[in-house]
């Protein structure tokens, strides 16, 4: 373990839905700026995970410290955890389907949440040109005038993305970015987040091995079983541990 | 309690005097047995008034029903003086049916028996020309006197406890002796009850501090009602005259009939508050399968409800006479069966099943036409049935005009029942029935139909029961059958208890969505608690603020509070789902 | 695909021409004797209906709000105009609904209405902060949906349950009437009429400019996205609290000042405006007109109580209520967008027929929006 404080630090986090413990006696701790991947079989808990960081569900018990530990996040409701820099990504393409690409990237873009913000708060030369540079980062510029319900699904998670990085997040939570993509449209969406990777600390929760294996790169990977932490490491070392072939690999790869 | 009054001086008389009267009566009673009509005769021809009120009050030792009516034939002139020719005056009554000259046959008074002439031909008078027995107001007192002892031996429990209990008013001493004679044998608790609280709401008026001390006491313990306003007149009057003790005493006995008072009102707040909530849990019940389980606002809910009521107004005329509709300009006329009394009493039997099925097919014919349309559009099915609503209760005007109908209910409804001076009415008592009647009969149908299960389970996850091939739409559309259904029944119910209209629903659809919210949708154990609790807190503000509007927005405001703090209402229905 | 709607593609020109029209031509017309001044009459109080369904369509159309109170707070305004207007009746004594609950004295909160800017104050404030208190309240526990709209029946139910009450002293189920005087002029005058008249025209030309610019401004962004997905603008960093706060009580005060304006043209204020159903009645002229626009609802309510005032007399009055919920029914479910959506929408079902002759052609509609609210 490193020396420097804990962006994100869970410790003893329990959460149970009619008495299915969707997470058990978790503790998971992240440094800033890693890319770290979680992985985990279906019903592991990984997105419930993501829903107590984010304020979206209360756990039962445990602690949830933020930037070493200057924010309990389990004091402060959905904005304001956003507001601490905390965004993330939805499993499923969650953008405002009636805004165009573009009013979605405003209503993302970092600065004052307000109501007299929204009245008379203009739009910036600046903040026009973060715009464009994101929208060609997420390869959306042709589509900027066009209705974000209108989008193909992968580019709705690109959108949300896009999102992300407009809001400047120190913490990007992205679930399953590949899910419905093409091969290729997957490659260029891990490429996409390595390219943040660094500038950001970013928690991916994925289901696809090449596309862990192609973001994590020798980068931790961590393996949640039945709401609990199975084991942590370089993506091999995890890919060769008996419980986790046990519970989740053993059973992929046979699919395979 | 017998201890306390004996020993003291005028109880001891009256008890004397009570006990002398009892053998009297007993011996006299048995050596004459027919004397009654033959006392009345004599009186009738005594010389005297003195005389007459002596032998009237002679009957006080053998207080008989027969007597009463022979009192009452004769305050009404019907008994008549006949003198014949000997001079001699025989009381007579008239029998049979006028001849053509206006004479009647005559019964001798003192036996019963034809009076017959001198040649043995029955006598005939002419109540025209033969002078009838009067009276004076000294008589027709004692006469009283005589007829409330009467009464005070009415078989009739419910008669004589109502004469005991009459037999308190005026305070007048000299009635004491009856009451204890009669308390010595009678046998029935209530009756001896309604005794006890006579006697000591007599003995309040006895001369004697001590006495009226253990009256009072006495009626304390008794917890007597009507004693209150007596007691508290002894009170101003004790505390005019110094009496302590009296004071004391009557203080101490308004204080225990004032708790008492207050713990029947608490009673009949918690009576009245339970069939409040009964009330609200019939006319939400259906609502929390619509709008609960299947999330359909139907702003129309109320205008089923009225369907039910209809559905029993119009039977109800079946079964009568028939009735004349006029739908839309188009006369219809429909049949009666001139069931008379039977059908009067019975039609409710038939209106429960028909309102539910008529409420039912009309919510199907919605539910195809509309609602099926605005599943996942809760605003809109709101918006839409709001419509239906209006669309609704213009049929209903046009068909059965915009007044009030008349719909009867049994006659055992307006009865009531006493228990420990908390008067519970029948016709709560039957709402109450009824919501349990509902309540277990839905919980049957989801509980331990097929149809309750294939309910619950297009309820839970649509998407997985139309996998798992069960036809969700034709689910829902007897889903929402059924929730109309149990609103028909909510209005055969209402008939019977309020006003039908074609607007009646509109009364009843915030109650039923709040009392839905508060219970939490979809949960019909939620949709029960929510209905009494909201019931049982109307009533207890609406006592104790004494008024019945006030309390009512108070309780708007409790809900909205609630529901700051339980958004999802009392049961929340959780689920893995995120959603 | 619509790009925009309508209402985008009538240009300001257009609707400057409506508004000079609404309150320059039309009482100049009345003025010179072309225009009855019954009908002037009526169509001051379709401008007034008009205001109060864009108070609606703030909150329905654009933000997701169905709000059944509007006709709680149109009312209250009327009310606050109506202590204004007995007031300034003057004469001896208090007025009948004083007298009859034995008041010999005119109640103290009553006193400061006869300043008119207390009144216009009052206006504001009240139903300002009704709607302040009760929108704090339902939105901070996240009260939204059908469950808002029931709640928000339940309060006018209950408001309504209470200004039946004499003992309010606000005149119990008889209201307030037989108003005489406003400002110094008399309202049986022609001219006064005209003049109330101008001013509610104005007044809706000044809501539709307000409503125009908030809703095309980052706050109409941001109220739209709430209604499409109020969790996601959370999980952007809004209190969506907050701003669904603002506009409640912005619609609470547009929807007062049209009840203000309502009560000296009609000459009456009661309890039974208070009515969930006048609401209701109020959401089918937004919906029919075509809600999520400024202009429709305006359109909705002026073709609707037009038709109202045709229909509702004579032989056709018991139909007009099977006209009205059979309307209402038909716009839920074949007109969504309402009149101002009916070419859009009709070039939809061009377009779409169209396509149905090249089924090759792939739907460019994208997966159904799988939405993280509930």
């Amino acid at each position: 373990m490193s020396q420097k404080p804990f962006l994100l630090a869970a410790e003893g986090l329990n959460k149970s839905f009619d008495g299915f413990k969707a997470i058990n006696d978790l503790n998971f701790y992240l440094d800033e700026g890693e890319l770290r991947t979680v992985i985990g079989p279906n019903g592991a808990g990984k997105t419930t995970f993501l829903d107590l960081i984010t304020g979206r569900t209360q756990p039962d018990v445990g602690t949830l410290l933020w930037d070493d530990a200057k924010h309990d996040l389990l004091k402060l409701n959905e904005y304001e955890i956003y507001r601490l820099g905390i965004g993330r990504k939805f499993q499923t393409p969650t953008v405002y389907n009636d805004h165009t690409v573009t009013e979605n990237l405003i209503l993302s873009l970092a600065g004052s949440r307000g109501i007299w913000h929204s009245l008379f708060g203009k739009v910036t030369s600046l903040q026009r040109d973060r715009i464009a540079e994101i929208l060609t980062t997420i390869k959306l510029s042709k589509h900027s005038n066009r209705k974000a319900g209108e989008l193909a699904h992968g580019q709705k998670q690109w959108l949300e993305i896009g999102m992300l990085l407009a809001q400047e997040a120190r913490l990007l939570l992205v679930d399953e970015p590949a899910a419905g993509m093409t091969d290729e449209e997957t490659y260029r969406t891990g490429e996409l987040l390595l390219s943040l990777a660094g500038k950001h600390t970013i928690v991916v929760i994925e289901h696809d091995m090449t596309f862990v294996r192609q973001i994590s790169q020798g980068r931790k990977v961590t393996v949640l079983h039945q709401g609990h932490v199975l084991c942590e490491g370089p993506v091999d070392k995890v890919q060769a541990d008996e419980r986790v072939i046990e519970v989740y690999l053993g059973r992929k790869s046979k699919a395979a | 309690m017998l201890k306390q009054i004996t020993h003291r001086p005028t109880a001891i008389i009256s008890w004397l005097m009570a006990f002398s009267l009892y053998f009297v009566l007993v011996f006299v009673s048995r050596a004459d047995e027919v004397s009654i009509r033959k006392t009345v005769a004599d009186a009738t021809v005594a010389a005297s008034p003195a005389e007459q009120r002596a032998l009237i009050s002679s009957l006080k030792l053998k207080p008989a029903a027969e007597a009463v009516t022979l009192f009452d034939r004769w305050k009404a002139g019907e008994i008549f003086l006949f003198k014949d020719d000997a001079g001699l005056t025989t009381p007579v009554l008239l029998t049979g049916t006028a001849a053509p000259d206006g004479s009647f046959a005559t019964l001798r008074l003192e036996n019963g028996s034809p009076l017959l002439a001198p040649d043995g031909s029955p006598v005939r008078i002419n109540p025209k020309t033969v002078e009838a027995a009067e009276t004076d107001s000294g008589l027709r007192k004692v006469m009283k006197e005589v007829s409330d002892l009467v009464s005070l031996a009415d078989p009739d429990l419910t008669k004589r406890i109502r004469a005991i209990q009459d037999s308190a008013i005026g305070q007048k001493l000299e009635k004491l002796p009856a009451l204890l004679a009669l308390k010595a044998t009678e046998k029935n608790q209530s009756a001896l009850r309604a005794l006890d609280e006579s006697i000591a709401i007599i003995q309040l008026r006895s001369p004697i501090s001590s006495e009226r001390v253990a009256a009072c006491t006495q009626l304390g313990q008794l917890k007597s009602l009507p004693a209150y306003d007596t007691i508290k007149t002894i009170l101003t009057e004790a505390k005019k005259a110094s009496d302590g003790p009296t004071v004391l005493a009557a203080k101490a006995a308004l204080k225990a009939i004032d708790v008492h008072v207050s713990q029947i009102n608490a009673a009949g707040t918690a009576f009245r508050g339970l069939s409040l909530g009964s009330v609200l849990l019939v006319v939400a019940i259906g609502l929390a399968i619509t709008f609960g389980l299947m999330g359909i606002i139907n702003m129309a809910h109320g205008e089923f409800i009225a369907v039910g009521a209809y559905t029993a107004y119009v039977i109800q005329n079946l079964f009568a006479t028939g009735l004349k509709l006029s739908p839309f300009g188009v006369s219809l006329s429909l049949p009666g069966m001139d069931l008379g009394a039977k059908g009067a009493n019975l039609y409710f039997v038939v209106a429960i099943p028909a309102s539910f099925l008529v409420a039912a097919l009309v919510g199907i014919l919605l539910e195809r036409s509309v609602i099926q349309h605005l599943y996942k559009r809760p605003l809109e099915s709101l918006l839409a049935t709001w419509g239906i609503s209006l669309v609704m209760q213009q049929i209903l005007k046009f068909t059965f005009g915009s007044n009030n109908v008349q719909v009867s209910s049994p006659a055992w409804l307006s009865g009531n029942w006493t228990v420990n001076d908390i008067v519970f009415g029948w016709n709560r008592v039957f709402v109450i029935g009824f919501a349990v009647l509902i309540i277990l009969v839905t919980w049957l149908v989801l509980n331990k139909t097929s149809l309750g299960l294939l309910i619950r389970a297009v309820m839970q996850n649509r998407n997985m029961a139309a996998c798992m091939g069960v036809r969700t739409e034709r689910v829902n559309t007897l889903t929402f059958a059924f929730g109309c259904g149990l609103a028909g029944l909510a209005g055969a119910f209402l008939s019977q208890i309020s006003n039908v209209g074609p607007s009646m629903g509109q009364l009843y659809i915030v109650d039923s969505f709040m009392t839905v919210v508060v219970g939490g949708v979809g949960n019909i154990m939620g949709t029960v608690i929510s209905a009494l609790g909201i019931g049982l807190a109307d009533q207890s503000l609406q006592q104790y603020l004494g008024n019945p509007v006030i309390g009512k927005i108070l309780v708007l405001g409790a809900i909205i509070l609630f529901l700051q703090w339980r958004p999802a209402g009392l049961f929340v229905t959780r689920s893995r789902s995120l959603d | 695909m619509i790009k925009q709607p309508l209402t985008g593609r009538l240009h300001t020109p257009l609707l400057l021409t409506l508004a000079v029209i609404l309150v320059v031509v039309v009482p100049l017309l009345n003025a010179f004797g072309y225009i009855s001044n019954f009908t002037l009459g009526n169509w001051g109080k379709y401008l007034c209906y008009g205001i109060l369904a864009i108070s609606i369509d703030l909150l329905w159309g654009y933000t997701g709000l169905l709000c059944l109170g509007q006709a709680l707070f149109f009312t209250l305004g009327g009310y606050m105009m109506g202590m204004h207007l007995m007031r300034m009746i003057g004469g001896d004594g208090v007025p009948t609904f004083l007298s009859m609950v034995g008041r010999r004295e005119w109640p103290s909160f009553f006193i400061p209405f006869s300043s008119f800017p207390f009144a216009l104050l009052m206006i504001v404030f009240v139903p300002g902060l009704l709607a302040y208190v009760f929108g704090y309240l339902a939105f901070r526990s996240r009260i939204k949906g059908v469950y808002f709209s029931i709640l928000t029946q339940a309060l006018t139910y209950g408001a309504a349950l209470l200004f039946f009450r004499n003992e309010l002293l606000m005149g119990g189920n008889n209201g307030f009437t037989d108003f005489r005087m406003l400002l110094g002029y008399s309202l049986r005058e022609d001219s006064t009429k005209r003049g109330l008249y101008i001013v509610t025209a104005l007044l809706l030309v000044l809501v539709v400019a307000g409503c125009k610019w908030l809703t095309q401004s980052r706050f109409g962004l941001i109220q739209r996205a709430i209604r499409d997905s109020e969790n996601r603008v959370l999980f952007s960093g809004y209190a969506t609290a907050n701003f669904k706060l603002f506009i409640f009580v912005i619609s609470a005060v547009i929807a007062s000042f049209a009840g203000a304006l309502f009560v000296p043209q009609v000459g009456i204020i009661n309890p039974s405006e208070m009515d969930t159903s006048k609401s209701l009645e109020a959401v089918v002229w937004v919906a029919l007109g075509g809600r999520g626009t400024i202009i429709g609802p305006v359109i909705g309510a002026i073709s609707v109580n037009a038709l109202k005032s045709w229909a509702s007399v004579g032989a056709t009055a018991d139909f007009w209520p099977l006209m009205l919920g059979g309307a209402f029914v038909l716009v839920v479910l074949f007109m969504p967008k309402g009149i101002i959506g009916l070419p859009a929408q009709i070039q939809g079902w061009i377009a779409k027929s169209r396509r149905a002759k090249s089924p090759e052609e792939p739907s460019p509609l994208s997966t159904p929006p799988e939405a993280i609210d509930p």
